[in-house]
């Protein structure tokens, strides 16, 4: 309807073209382009029956997701994303994005916060079947909110990205709040790539480094980050929680050639005023999560954000095959191991708990289309003597079909 | 001056040392009688609940959610920590003066006070005496029906320990109480919950999700329907199914009929309107089943609309129920119920009872005049528990009169009291 409404506008003489590269696209001329996205990733999953535990289908139909994106007028960047299978909150990024200036982009609307190199790289860019702990549960994620970015000095040197935003993110439990006035949460990040302008240095010009950060009002309640197993059961204690919310993270990523090397550390700060049985003020919870990953493109492509085979399959090649590790840990809590009693939701020390977890994988990319994934990931989990999850080692596999277009 | 980091260390240290003994001052002999000191209604004790003043507020906004907030509890320098408490009651849920559940491992895995993993502090909101319940259960227990202890409290909330009333304090029907009465909690326990409209009373009913919402497990709660229910069923056919002149032919493997008349006596010659066979169909009991048998055990709960009125004729209601209709239709059987009111009329006549009424009624009098959330005035508590102490005078002479009308033969030879029990049977 919209493309019809701008084609209306648009001078007979300009120039209307339908294509069909990796996605169908239509353009009239320089005034309206839209493109259409799919994605679709269905996994077949095998985890071990844990007692507590919440039965999984072997089945999951993991992301059915369709976008229209595009160009108003050559300078308005838009993007419509909606999920399936996610019916409470079914409409995922929307917003509309323009330049300004050379270095000063404005974007609007719901889209991911800046912070969190795994959480903010698109589902079908992953390296692994699943986000890390630390994208998944201490990263943000998306919000509506307004943000400014761009960048300096030749080859993207430096760039930053700074916004504020409704909430504090779809990972976090307040996001769910409709009866509590949530305050704008602020986040920002600054990107650095030192050898990008380095010719001599070749194999570390693709090298990046971050730093990011996030500061935002938390409601009182019971509204601590989650944290669950790979197979989806929650691990870590609710405590109640008052004040400010702060992350700081680190990341890093380098990609010489076929191998891909990517890592982050994140730490986040709840503080808890008058949240003690007696209404004290209770020392701040710290939540830390950190992974390291490795990939390499066995026949040879280039590691870039999204891959494409060089020889795709049954055309003349076997596609493209990649195989990569990943080592991660979240952790929660502290206080002394000795004594049960003393943590509770409102106590000063929260149940230490933790999981770290092991993903080996290869991904096969038949086409710009078609990639099957298969990951084994194993599990090390550090939990309350309550839970009757399996403490570890926990064996986990997942085979997935994905489809882009 | 020491380096921070040594500082932190020394603190984490001396909390590690001492932490357990906060668990342990719970569970060790600080209290002579442990958790009987607390039941045994000897002394009036005083119950405090530490809890965060929001949480404290959001228990009474959202009153009929049974959402869980942490508090330490406190009895007599005992201080248990991180234990759940929340809102509890059907028809006596109030946001004024609500009913607790105290759950001490909700939190924290195994922990307890002197054995008890729960208490219950019921507000007495029906009952303007406050002793319904309490003196209920004992009449059970003195009759040698398994019943929960109670007793009554006065309540403290919050930093402030500000006095939120008196409550009666009871042990829950759990695992803990299946051990100490039945040396066993490896059965199948229910808590059953009557549903608006119904009038139930044994009457049979095929479809096992019928059972569903009425008999809450306690126990095996992952238990698969047809394990949780296909019993209850089975047992409601054999009630149904029993010949009336032979009830234990049939039912003997399923039900103790004589324990069955003797719960139906005790409550009966309490006047309870809201039990086993009160005016609206069964209610306020919990369901056992032995571990490994098909037989079950009906155990009291809640008995605030006991003492209803000294003069109702302790027939009444007997044709609402199947069994009791069975019960009392078959000579045999009416013969057996009839005996057993007058074992609960001699059990009271020689004045422990009234005694015990006295005896509560002035050791609670005080704080139930300073309870700041009672709906009920001086003056209806006095009036209330005047007439708990008249019936508890009175009503075994009633009994007696009523049973002398139908069935005089029962009466000769018997002794004036049979003395089962004198005053608390523990």
């Amino acid at each position: 309807m919209l493309a019809m409404l701008c084609a209306g506008a648009v001078p007979a003489s300009a120039q209307v073209q339908l294509t069909f590269d990796k996605h169908p696209a239509i353009d009239f001329g320089n005034a309206f382009t839209a493109s259409v996205r799919v994605k679709s990733q269905n996994d077949w999953r095998d985890f071990p029956p844990e007692a507590g535990a919440n039965e999984k289908n072997v089945f999951d139909p993991y992301r059915e997701r369709i976008a229209v994106e595009g160009k108003v007028m050559g300078r308005v960047l838009y993007h419509v994303e909606r999920e399936f299978h996610d019916t409470s909150s079914p409409w995922k990024n929307i917003y509309v994005d323009a330049r300004v200036v050379h270095g000063l982009h404005l974007r609007g609307g719901q889209f991911n916060m800046p912070f969190g190199l795994d959480q903010t790289t698109s589902l079908m860019d992953q390296d692994f079947n699943y986000h890390s702990l630390a994208g998944s549960f201490l990263a943000p994620g998306r919000s509506p909110g307004v943000m400014t970015y761009g960048d300096f000095f030749e080859k993207n040197a430096l760039a930053y990205e700074a916004g504020v935003f409704s909430h504090d993110g779809d990972n976090a439990r307040s996001a769910q709040l409709t009866d509590v006035r949530v305050a704008p949460t602020f986040a920002g990040r600054v990107t650095v790539k030192p050898f990008s302008r380095w010719g001599a240095l070749h194999f570390a010009r693709s090298m990046e480094t971050a730093v990011a950060f996030t500061d935002g009002v938390l409601p009182a309640g019971l509204y601590n980050l989650k944290g669950q197993t790979v197979p989806g059961d929650a691990f870590v204690q609710k405590v109640y929680v008052n004040g400010r919310r702060q992350r700081l993270g680190v990341q890093m990523q380098w990609r010489p050639g076929p191998v891909g090397i990517q890592a982050e550390a994140m730490r986040v700060r709840d503080t808890r005023f008058g949240q003690g049985i007696e209404d004290e003020d209770l020392s701040d919870l710290v939540e830390r999560a950190w992974y390291v990953s490795g990939t390499w493109l066995v026949t040879g492509e280039h590691k870039k954000e999204t891959i494409t085979p060089a020889r795709p399959f049954l055309n003349g090649g076997y596609g493209a095959v990649e195989v990569g590790s990943r080592v991660e840990q979240l952790s929660v809590g502290a206080g002394p191991p000795l004594n049960p009693a003393v943590y509770g939701p409102r106590s000063r020390y929260v149940l230490p708990t933790g999981d770290v977890v092991w993903t080996t994988g290869v991904n096969w990319y038949l086409n710009k289309f078609f990639e099957l994934s298969l990951n084994v990931i194993r599990e090390d989990r550090a939990l309350p003597r309550t839970t009757t999850l399996l403490p570890g080692p926990v064996w986990s596999r997942t085979f997935r079909i994905e489809f882009g277009l | 001056m020491r380096p921070a980091w040594i500082r932190t260390r020394v603190v984490l240290f001396t909390v590690a040392m001492c932490a357990p003994m906060l668990r342990l001052s719970a569970q060790s002999a600080t209290v002579p009688g442990g958790a009987d000191t607390l039941l045994d209604g000897g002394t009036l004790n005083d119950v405090w609940i530490h809890i965060n003043a929001r949480d404290w507020q959001s228990l009474h906004t959202n009153y009929q959610e049974g959402t869980y907030y942490p508090v330490d509890f406190e009895w007599q320098g005992n201080r248990i920590r991180n234990a759940g408490i929340r809102v509890r009651g059907n028809t006596t849920r109030s946001d004024h003066k609500p009913s607790f559940r105290i759950d001490f491992n909700r939190y924290v895995d195994g922990q307890d006070l002197f054995g008890l993993k729960a208490l219950v502090l019921n507000n007495s909101w029906h009952d303007a005496s406050m002793l319904h319940d309490d003196l209920s259960m004992l009449l059970f227990r003195a009759m040698g029906i398994p019943a929960p202890r109670q007793a009554h409290v006065r309540l403290y909330v919050g930093a402030g320990r500000e006095y939120a009333g008196v409550y009666v304090i009871s042990e829950e029907v759990s695992k803990t109480f299946l051990t100490a009465n039945f040396g066993d909690d490896a059965g199948y326990l229910y808590e059953f919950h009557r549903q608006d409209g119904d009038n139930y009373g044994f009457q049979e009913q095929p479809d096992l999700g019928w059972y569903i919402p009425r008999f809450g497990p306690k126990t095996h709660e992952t238990d698969s329907v047809a394990n949780l229910y296909t019993p209850i069923r089975t047992l409601v056919e054999a009630v149904n199914e029993a010949r009336q002149d032979n009830l234990e032919d049939r039912l003997g493997d399923y039900l103790d009929v004589n324990v069955f008349i003797t719960e139906l006596a005790v409550q009966n010659f309490l006047a309870q309107t809201d039990g086993l066979v009160g005016g609206v169909g069964m209610n306020n009991f919990y369901l056992y089943r032995f571990a490994g048998k098909r037989l079950s055990m009906l155990i009291p709960w809640d008995q605030d609309n006991a003492f209803s009125r000294v003069d109702v004729p302790p027939s009444e209601n007997m044709g609402t129920n199947v069994l009791s209709s069975k019960i009392w239709d078959e000579p045999k059987y009416r013969a057996r119920y009839l005996t057993r009111l007058l074992d609960v009329a001699d059990l009271v006549g020689n004045g422990w009872f009234e005694q015990e009424a006295a005896r509560q009624f002035e050791q609670v009098r005080q704080a139930a005049y300073e309870d700041p959330l009672t709906p009920y005035s001086r003056d209806d508590f006095d009036q209330a528990n005047a007439l708990v102490q008249q019936f508890a005078r009175e009503r075994g002479d009633v009994v007696r009169q009523y049973v002398a009308s139908i069935a005089p033969g029962l009466l000769n030879g018997r002794p004036r009291s049979l003395r089962l029990q004198r005053r608390r049977p523990e």
